[in-house]
């Protein structure tokens, strides 16, 4: 087996459009490697996403045209990388974004090439021709280095939001139009509707944003406008527990060592002084912002940004600008 | 391993998942609103709990007296009251099994796996001083009537079946089961507790009760044996409530002294409080270890009176002097009534007292090895 | 129907350290319990079987002691189960140990669902479905979070990260499902007991007619180079302006940048 010194980054398209996800895996690749950076790119025949993806400056686009390939289900894709590797030759590495998508293809893909594949890395290096991928295991509590010496392609899916994208013009931009791959019709799944969701949860535990209450703020007005804040930052709304006194909040919405452990990607803290009974439920939090007016607030140190002053004002000079 | 550890482990993967999601976020609500909200009582019957030590042939688990305490001890973790409202119905369960006829076995065990059954035998005449009570039940032909007033009933109003004691001469003690639906049953009024609130304690009158021979516990004149088993079973599983208040309070204060910081140092580092915690563990591994071998001596038909009054009494006065170092630790927040340490106190403070006293228990103790030696 | 679900045995918790001596992960006093996703798949299994009828059948690989975790899986209501276990196995990646997932599912033949959780907790990988789902040459549907049964085809609802699909598949099929598809029973106490009545076979290496290239560390192209426990680094908070309304513009183009907040926003 040939392997061609390239890597190839998967673009996941969703309803015809393209996930940033792959912007950031494209700038990772063509940072650590000197090799050529190569995006598959499956499209609509009318569709013109390669203008937009070269912006990210990969060195090649594989551009497949085709309308039933586009909402192809994870055997059809697998079939098709298949063959296009077939075709193209087996690249030294295959990296695909740690989504739904990726996550579900990329392992089939591994089993056909009987190859490996890393999960949900967080960060890539080459050490020559040799891709070392870091992934987390043990929800986030151990990080392992994992290398495949023997097999090709390397492959590995990426977390979203871990590598920034950065736009670049390189005029050495090859696009590939790839036609007639004949890639098998699996008839046994049939897609019916897809369609773009509406989020909304009410699990606290499972909120990806959560605008959060606590005593400094709990007057009517206080919570009125954190509703209207968390409505329109599509968040929940959680409490601390002298919240819990108030009809309207049990613990259900009630974060910390005696209510729900959150994770959310963002946590806006208003009005809460950060007692460790608090503090307890919010670590796995990615991004913390708290505003409380007292200076010396407990809160602030488990923070990635805060703001000293008072909460009311604040909520609503950032729902104002929302 | 065998059939015995695997099923062990099952269920505790089990109750330990139950208490986690069910159990331990609605503890201090259960204390304020003295209940058990969220339905927990109708999941506690749904999943079979009231079976546990129930034997397989009346449609039980048929787990041991060792896993049984295990199991408790896990749930009081969550919940100390709901520790006892099994502890009450298990140790029922327990004499009925040890002293009931077939007949009254057939009738009222395959019940017990969704109906409580409680055991009484306090009266307003007298509680650690059984002959002082005046409940009597007298024979009538082919029935015996019961009349009396028993009170202070673990899980009394909650239970729908009833171990009662009472006299059948005037120095003779038997007991008898009657059930809430017989005619001439009635509940009468609830305690108003400090802790372990809970669990309902009650009252019930029994006015001419009917009931044939089949309702006897054990025979005439066993009313002294019955009860002094009935609080040993207890004493045993009340060590395993125990252990599971200390775990609770341990886990309080470890989690709280590992994340405040006085003087940018985390408070576990200061000796003043490593003090108080290690006395904590110490205190809930030894009762763990005492009410296990007693638990243990119990399956293996050997005699656990002893360990059990020792487990009860060390375990009670231990909790109650832990959860005052828990107490002091936390502060202010230990002293609020929006954290659950003062609750373990109370909650702790009941089992001084309920099944004998501390007092008892020491006296027991004392002339057990007394006995022992000469 | 009958349907396999692949389950798998993990630690009580994910909060593990590195052993500084054996650079290994410390197990020491950490029970195992299911997997928490494959009590939805199991879940998932028993409720087709209630709506359609058929067999549940649980399986995983691993040593003697996971036969715990199987019988865990009778008392919750599966039929029997099957423990894949040999020391050939030790040291399997995803790759080997979906071959050999796959080759049992064979040798039970006539299978028509296929049910995992969408990863385990541990590893976090969720590669083990799809793998089977290849070697096995059916289709395969991941993440879902719905699931209607009808005789001989699924209705299944789930979520990509952006796109809501419904699909209707026909069997047999490998399905994979999330935790927001059901809510898992607790263990029936009494049923603890009774599961004793049915069965757990135990299947070694000999008997699946397996490739030995393809087992184990062997058959693993991925090697893990070493293990590291990420310090949770305490958090240099930046303090916002004081004036509230640039503040917040601040912090909506800081929170924007990092893709915390999107366009849309």
């Amino acid at each position: 087996m040939t392997v061609i010194k390239e890597n190839w980054v998967f673009v996941e398209t969703d309803l015809n459009k393209i996930n940033p996800v792959t912007y950031e895996l494209i700038t990772k690749m063509k940072q650590i490697s000197h090799d050529p950076v190569v995006a598959i790119l499956i499209e609509k025949s009318d569709a013109n996403l390669e203008t937009e993806l070269s912006e990210y400056g990969p060195d090649k686009i594989l551009l497949v045209k085709d309308d039933e390939l586009v909402d192809g289900d994870d055997l059809e894709l697998t079939d098709a990388l298949n063959k296009l590797i077939q075709k193209q030759g087996t690249p030294n590495t295959f990296i695909f974004p740690a989504t739904v998508v990726g996550r579900s293809v990329a392992p089939r893909l591994q089993a056909r090439l009987r190859t490996g594949l890393t999960a949900d890395c967080l960060d890539l290096k080459f050490e020559d021709d040799l891709l070392v991928q870091t992934k987390p295991s043990y929800g986030d509590n151990i990080m392992c280095e994992i290398t495949i010496p023997n097999h090709h392609p390397q492959m590995a899916t990426a977390r979203p939001n871990v590598f920034t994208a950065e736009k670049e013009n390189n005029p050495a931009l090859k696009i590939e139009e790839i036609d007639n791959l004949e890639w098998e019709k699996d008839t046994k799944l049939q897609i019916k509707s897809q369609v773009l969701p509406l989020k909304t949860s009410n699990d606290i535990a499972k909120a990806q944003r959560i605008v959060a209450l606590g005593r400094g703020d709990k007057t009517e007005a206080g919570i009125g406008i954190a509703n209207n804040l968390a409505k329109k930052l599509h968040a929940t709304v959680g409490v601390t527990r002298p919240l819990t006194d108030l009809d309207q909040y049990t613990i259900t919405e009630q974060i910390g060592q005696s209510g729900q452990t959150v994770a959310p990607d963002l946590l806006i803290n208003l009005g809460i002084s950060g007692a460790v009974q608090y503090t307890a439920g919010i670590s796995n939090a990615k991004i913390v912002v708290s505003v409380n007016t007292d200076e010396n607030a407990q809160i602030f140190k488990y923070s990635d940004y805060y703001f000293v002053g008072n909460a009311l004002e604040f909520s609503k000079a950032l729902e104002a600008i929302l | 391993m065998d059939q015995k550890q695997i099923s062990k482990e099952i269920l505790l993967r089990m109750v330990k998942s139950f208490t986690e999601n069910e159990v331990a976020p609605y503890d201090m609500e259960i204390d304020q609103t003295r209940s058990y909200v969220n339905e927990l009582l109708d999941k506690i019957k749904k999943y079979d709990f009231l079976s546990t030590m129930l034997p397989e042939e009346y449609g039980g688990a048929g787990f041991d007296g060792e896993t049984t305490a295990a199991m408790i001890n896990e749930i009081a973790r969550g919940n100390a009251s709901l520790g006892v409202t099994l502890e009450g119905h298990f140790k029922s369960i327990d004499q009925i099994v040890k002293y009931g006829n077939q007949a009254l076995k057939d009738e009222y065990l395959p019940q017990a796996k969704s109906r409580i059954i409680a055991f009484s035998m306090t009266e307003p005449s007298g509680g650690s001083n059984p002959l002082g009570i005046t409940s009597h039940a007298e024979k009538k032909g082919d029935e015996w009537v019961i009349n009396g007033d028993k009170i202070m009933i673990t899980n009394g109003g909650l239970a729908e079946i009833y171990c009662v004691m009472v006299k059948t001469a005037p120095k003779e003690l038997s007991f008898f089961v009657v059930d809430k639906d017989m005619e001439g049953f009635e509940y009468g009024k609830q305690e108003n507790f400090l802790g372990l609130t809970g669990v309902p304690v009650g009252e019930i009158v029994m006015n001419n009760i009917e009931v044939d021979d089949n309702h006897l516990l054990g025979k005439v004149g066993m009313g002294k044996e019955i009860g002094d088993s009935a609080h040993n079973d207890a004493r045993v599983l009340m060590g395993a409530v125990l252990t599971g208040i200390m775990e609770h309070e341990l886990n309080i204060v470890t989690d709280y002294a590992t994340h405040r910081k006085a003087m940018d140092t985390p408070i576990i580092q200061m000796q003043g409080i490593q003090r108080k915690v290690a006395d904590i563990a110490v205190a809930k591994e030894t009762t763990k270890l005492l009410y296990q071998k007693a638990a243990w001596l119990k399956d293996h038909h050997q005699d656990y009176e002893e360990e059990a009054a020792m487990a009860k009494a060390y375990g009670s006065r231990s909790a109650v002097k832990s959860g005052d170092d828990a107490l002091q630790i936390l502060g202010g927040y230990g002293y609020s009534l929006d954290y659950p340490v003062e609750h373990l106190i109370r909650d702790a403070r009941a089992m001084e007292i309920a099944e004998g006293t501390v007092e008892k228990m020491r006296t027991a103790i004392a002339l057990i090895e007394a006995k022992n030696r000469a | 129907m009958k349907i396999v679900v692949c389950i798998k045995q993990v630690p009580e918790t994910t909060n593990v350290k590195i052993n500084e001596k054996t650079k290994n992960i410390d197990r020491r006093g950490l029970g195992g319990v299911i997997n928490s996703y494959d009590l939805h798949a199991l879940e998932t299994a028993l409720e087709i079987k209630r709506n359609v009828g058929g067999e549940v059948i649980t399986m995983t690989m691993g040593p003697d002691d996971f036969a715990v975790s199987l019988r865990e899986t009778l008392a919750l209501g599966a039929d029997s189960s099957i423990l894949l276990s040999d020391r050939a196995f030790a040291g399997a990646d995803t790759l080997a140990t979906g071959y050999v997932l796959g080759k049992a599912i064979k040798k039970i033949g006539d299978v028509d669902l296929v049910l995992l959780g969408q990863q385990s907790v541990d590893a976090d990988t969720g590669q083990v479905g799809p793998i089977m789902a290849e070697l096995l040459q059916i289709p395969q549907v991941t993440y879902a979070n719905e699931v209607i049964a009808e005789n001989n085809s699924l209705l299944i609802k789930r979520n990509l990260d952006n796109v809501a699909q419904e699909i209707t598949a026909q069997l047999p099929l490998l399905l994979t499902v999330t935790d927001t598809i059901n809510q898992p029973q607790y263990t029936n106490v009494v049923e603890i007991t009774k599961s004793f009545a049915k069965p757990i076979t135990t299947w070694h290496a000999s008997e699946l007619q397996l490739d030995d290239s393809r087992v184990g560390q062997a058959g693993s192209p991925t090697i893990v180079r070493s293990i590291s426990s990420p310090e949770k680094a305490a958090k240099v908070g930046h303090k916002l302006t004081n004036d509230p309304r640039e503040a917040a513009a601040e912090l909506v183009a800081i929170l924007k940048k990092q893709n915390i907040l999107t366009e849309e926003d």
